[in-house]
């Protein structure tokens, strides 16, 4: 048992080391172009906003499903055990 | 555990502002850090508050389960059809129909993604709040 947690931890370990430690691509043609043009295509000054709700709002409609989902499961299974 | 006033009060001191911020949580998320995912559960905190300190059957007198549901299924529709009236103008499904960047006015000048956020918002929180409420249920 000790054995397979120690392998879970290196492993874990150095697949942050390769991941942290890696070369990142800070600017990217996509990032570059919601940093320009982010406030002026969608109007909302939080980028963040800027991308889940305007250039990704099939994204959010899928993330609102899940959320529906949720609820349905947890009602069924309540209902269930009553 | 028997309850105490202390919780009573606090309780029923704090559930409208906790609501009060998660509007305002809402109503902001195209200008500042918030959004309808998180103002929805702040929305839906101040309901669990009310639900765990005064009790699922009161909590439920000022948020009925049925509309709470109702609610939700609303708020979903209102997204949908916000999509589908992007793709009746020819801007495409949840395209932004109206046009963005009117600054110099008091309403928000993303007015799409307000929109979207305030059916996100109750969405969200009638959601997690028909859960909490589900689960606390003791009959």
């Amino acid at each position: 048992m000790r054995i397979v947690e120690i392998v879970a931890m290196v492993t874990v370990a150095l697949f942050l080391a390769l991941i942290l430690g890696g070369s990142h691509p800070t600017e990217t043609p996509l990032r570059g172009h919601v940093v320009e043009n982010g406030v002026a295509e969608t109007g909302a000054v939080n980028l963040v906003t800027a991308i889940y709700l305007g250039y990704r709002a099939f994204d959010t409609l899928g993330e609102t499903v899940v959320l529906m989902l949720a609820v349905s499961g947890v009602i069924f299974f309540v209902e269930q055990r009553r | 555990m028997a309850k105490t006033d202390i919780l009573d009060v606090v309780a029923r001191k704090l559930a409208p502002f906790m609501l009060l911020f998660g509007l305002y949580l809402v109503s902001y998320g195209d200008t500042s850090p918030g959004g309808g995912f998180q103002g929805g559960v702040v929305i839906a905190s101040g309901v669990i508050l009310l639900a765990m300190a005064r009790g699922v059957s009161a909590a439920e007198r000022l948020f009925p389960m049925h509309r709470l549901s109702a609610a939700e299924t609303a708020a979903y529709g209102v997204f949908l059809a916000a999509g589908v009236v992007g793709l009746v103008l020819g801007v495409g499904f949840l395209g932004d129909f109206t046009r963005p960047g009117w600054t110099n006015s008091p309403l928000p000048a993303a007015r799409f993604i307000f929109l979207l956020n305030l059916a996100i918002g109750i969405k969200v929180a009638c959601g997690v709040s028909l859960i909490c409420m589900y689960l606390f249920r003791e009959d």
